[in-house]
């Protein structure tokens, strides 16, 4: 079995679920004993470091029960978060959870960096040889961020179906492949009566703080835009940020700077990204600056049909007869203004 | 070529036809064909006949018998209700990989003959099946299935179960690879310091080459290397390699200098992945190899690549093509280079039919040729059918 501290790190894997089923207490002692107090404090810093920071956050692991009162704390939180019931709350906490194990995954070994792997369903063999791994490409098309050049196939060695890729950018795809996992968890899990009574008033204190963000978000009409004149593309892009969903870069990207040809100033479109599961507002400001050109010498132009189809996120079912006259999403637009204009 | 629409006469004969083969041959069916969608278009009909689906091997082959339909289509993908009207309602469970290589996506196919057109989509299929699915992709030979298309193309579908659950994103991602599409120059092409200078305790680079890649290299790095040795070679074969150079668009004076410049030495450097030339010869180099040896898929604009549709419908195997009367054949792959789609997809008989022909034709089908004039032909059924599907003809 592996040491404590390293279940401790990675309470994720099925090795520290099975330790808490061999060694650990039942669910009512977790929730109730006095010994697990700190478990229980700890479950809910998970949750809420990982809705402030994005990451659920380092605590000693020096002794012994350090290391148990942490692995503990682990199905605690996805007990509550369960309980909270919200997808964008979800999402928030899994990342964090993956990304915390992200961080500490480079100063592990290749044997255990492989065993993860596997264990998140990545077909991965380390080469020790040449000191690379080697990903089924199935596996690496669906963790890789390929939306960045770099990650594109294209720009990757591959033989035979498999891709060659470092230790450190295995580490990336584990980040994806077990943030999605988490997700999946818990949207499939039902809350448990026992839990909501235990953690009613922290469930309530996350439940208003969804409620809150959301409320920023209905509170916040877009000024200048009307939404049924967009083009199928960018309705969807927003309609995926309202929902919380992650959208790729690609996707804010062309959202942000449409939404700048159309003279929106960057408060008006940090609204519409304020509900993002990873939104961090100085990030978000930052990148939305620099598209509109407030802090760098360009301002991107937003990206045409075509290129749009190239990155996927022209939703050609969704297609209609305007669609088809136009080449650019803003031309979309404004015929619809035009249209409207002469009725 | 004049546009006109097949009289009434010219429909009932390739419907009769059309019968005749289904009535004789046994179609064999894809795989989970209960889980498939089926679609339609009737001789004469108007738009297609979509979301059928069939639960006996039977039902289908007595209905392709009884009402004889002039396209059949079935869908990549397997739904556990095929047959729902809406596509949210069908609940996907999976598509096969499909690669769809037509000469409509060729540049300058209009200049080009059908044959020429389709001996060079044949070049493209095959590179696309070896050089990518067989070899980058890995995939087994066994789950490649190869058709011709009936018209101008072919079409590759990969039933390797791995693959089925794909999105329509990672499906991009395949298509962006086999085209090269966002290839990065420095991933291909490396600065090496070749010397080193020191003043006191400090290091500074003397020199640099450009380093490309080996031809035994794996992937896009091999293959773009490939691509410059075979384009140096040819330049150098040319009678005239300042005009076969310009010919690839490099500019006089670029081309003068490096024809120059390549040398026995400086090939054999090249050969071992040096390639110390200036920033336009390496972009040169670099288009060119790719444009070499890249698939193509797509013309951009509007054709959306087939590849990236996971609820796509294609043109089912064996049956036949409603606008040639040819058979959606399946191809060996050890057969594909002999392959040749006027004679070994020919299915319909030879008996001799009276038909008008409204231009010249100069064709070689069924290792027959016809050099055939204007106006009223006695020719075979295979030949009739193709040109009045062309609509070049029509049963007088």
């Amino acid at each position: 079995m592996r040491d404590l501290s390293t279940l401790a790190k990675y309470p994720f894997l099925n090795e520290a679920r099975q330790y808490i089923k061999d060694y650990g207490p039942s669910v009512t002692e977790l929730l109730e004993g006095l010994l697990y107090e700190r478990s229980r404090t700890i479950g809910i810093e998970r949750l809420d470091n990982a809705l402030k920071n994005g990451d659920v956050g380092n605590r000693s692991l020096a002794s012994k029960s350090d290391r148990m009162m942490e692995i503990f704390s682990y199905p605690l939180a996805r007990m509550v978060a369960v309980s909270v019931g919200d997808t964008y709350f979800n999402r928030r906490y899994a990342l964090g959870e993956a990304i915390h194990a992200y961080r500490n995954l480079p100063n592990e070994r290749p044997s255990f960096l492989i065993d993860v792997s596997e264990e998140l369903h990545i077909n991965a063999e380390y080469v020790e040889s040449v000191g690379s791994v080697k990903v089924f490409f199935k596996d690496y098309l669906r963790n890789a961020p390929t939306r960045y050049k770099k990650w594109k196939m294209v720009n990757r060695d591959i033989d035979g179906g498999y891709v060659n890729i470092s230790l450190r950018d295995l580490t990336r795809l584990i980040l994806e492949s077990l943030r999605r996992r988490i997700e999946e968890e818990l949207e499939s899990r039902k809350s448990n009566k026992a839990i909501e009574k235990a953690f009613s008033s922290d469930i309530k204190r996350f439940q208003n703080m969804v409620n809150l963000h959301k409320k920023k978000m209905e509170a916040a009409p877009v000024g200048k835009l009307s939404i049924e004149k967009l083009p199928p593309c960018m309705k969807d892009i927003l309609a995926a940020i309202q929902a919380g969903e992650n959208v790729p870069h690609m996707g804010r990207f062309a959202l942000v700077s449409f939404l700048n040809s159309l003279q929106l100033s960057t408060n008006e479109i940090l609204k519409i990204f304020s509900n993002a599961p990873d939104y961090q507002e100085d990030r978000t400001r930052y990148q939305v600056d620099h598209i509109t050109g407030a802090s760098s010498s360009t301002s991107y132009k937003s990206p045409g049909c075509e290129k749009m189809r190239t990155y996927g996120i022209c939703p050609v079912d969704k297609m209609d007869e305007l669609c088809r006259e136009v080449y650019h999403p803003l031309t979309y637009y404004s015929s619809k203004w035009k249209k409207e204009k002469n009725k | 070529m004049t546009d006109f629409n097949p009289s009434q006469k010219s429909l009932e004969f390739l419907k009769n036809k059309f019968q005749d083969y289904y009535k004789k041959n046994k179609i064999e069916l894809p795989d989970r064909f209960g889980r498939r969608e089926l679609a339609f278009v009737l001789f004469g009909g108007k738009g297609m006949i979509r979301h059928s689906s069939f639960n006996k091997k039977k039902d289908l082959l007595d209905f392709l018998k009884e009402r004889v339909p002039q396209h059949v289509y079935y869908s990549s993908a397997y739904y556990q209700t095929p047959d729902a009207p809406k596509m949210q309602d069908k609940n996907w469970m999976g598509a096969e990989l499909i690669f769809d290589l037509d000469s409509d996506h060729l540049q300058n196919a209009d200049k080009m003959s059908y044959d020429e057109q389709l001996e060079i989509v044949k070049n493209e299929f095959e590179k696309l099946v070896r050089e990518f699915l067989l070899g980058d992709f890995g995939f087994n030979e066994k789950y490649l299935e190869l058709y011709f298309s009936g018209a101008r193309g072919y079409h590759c579908h990969v039933k390797d179960p791995a693959i089925f659950d794909l999105d329509s994103n990672e499906r991009r991602e395949i298509v962006d690879y086999i085209t090269g599409r966002d290839l990065i120059d420095s991933y291909i092409f490396h600065e090496h310091i070749t010397g080193r200078k020191h003043y006191g305790d400090h290091y500074f680079p003397s020199g640099k080459s450009l380093k490309m890649p080996t031809p035994d290299q794996t992937g896009w790095k091999g293959r773009i290397s490939r691509g410059i040795i075979d384009i140096v070679d040819e330049i150098r074969k040319s009678d005239d390699p300042n005009k076969s150079l310009q010919e690839y668009g490099v500019k006089k004076k670029d081309a003068e200098k490096l024809v120059m410049e390549l040398s026995d030495e400086r090939v054999s450097r090249i050969k071992d992945g040096l390639l110390d030339q200036s920033k336009t010869i390496r972009k040169f180099f670099l288009n060119s190899a790719l444009r070499k040896t890249a698939v193509t898929l797509s013309a951009g604009e509007t054709d959306e690549p087939v590849t990236c549709d996971i609820k796509r419908l294609i043109r089912l195997p064996f049956s036949l093509h409603g606008k040639t009367g040819l058979k959606v054949v399946k191809i060996d792959i050890d057969k594909l280079k002999d392959f040749d789609p006027l004679r070994d997809s020919v299915v319909l008989g030879d008996d001799l039919v009276k038909i008008k022909l409204n231009q010249s034709i100069d064709m070689k089908m069924k290792n027959e040729i016809f050099n055939l004039n204007e106006g009223e032909q006695e020719i075979p059924t295979y030949l009739a059918v193709f040109l009045i599907g062309r609509k070049i003809a029509h049963i007088c």
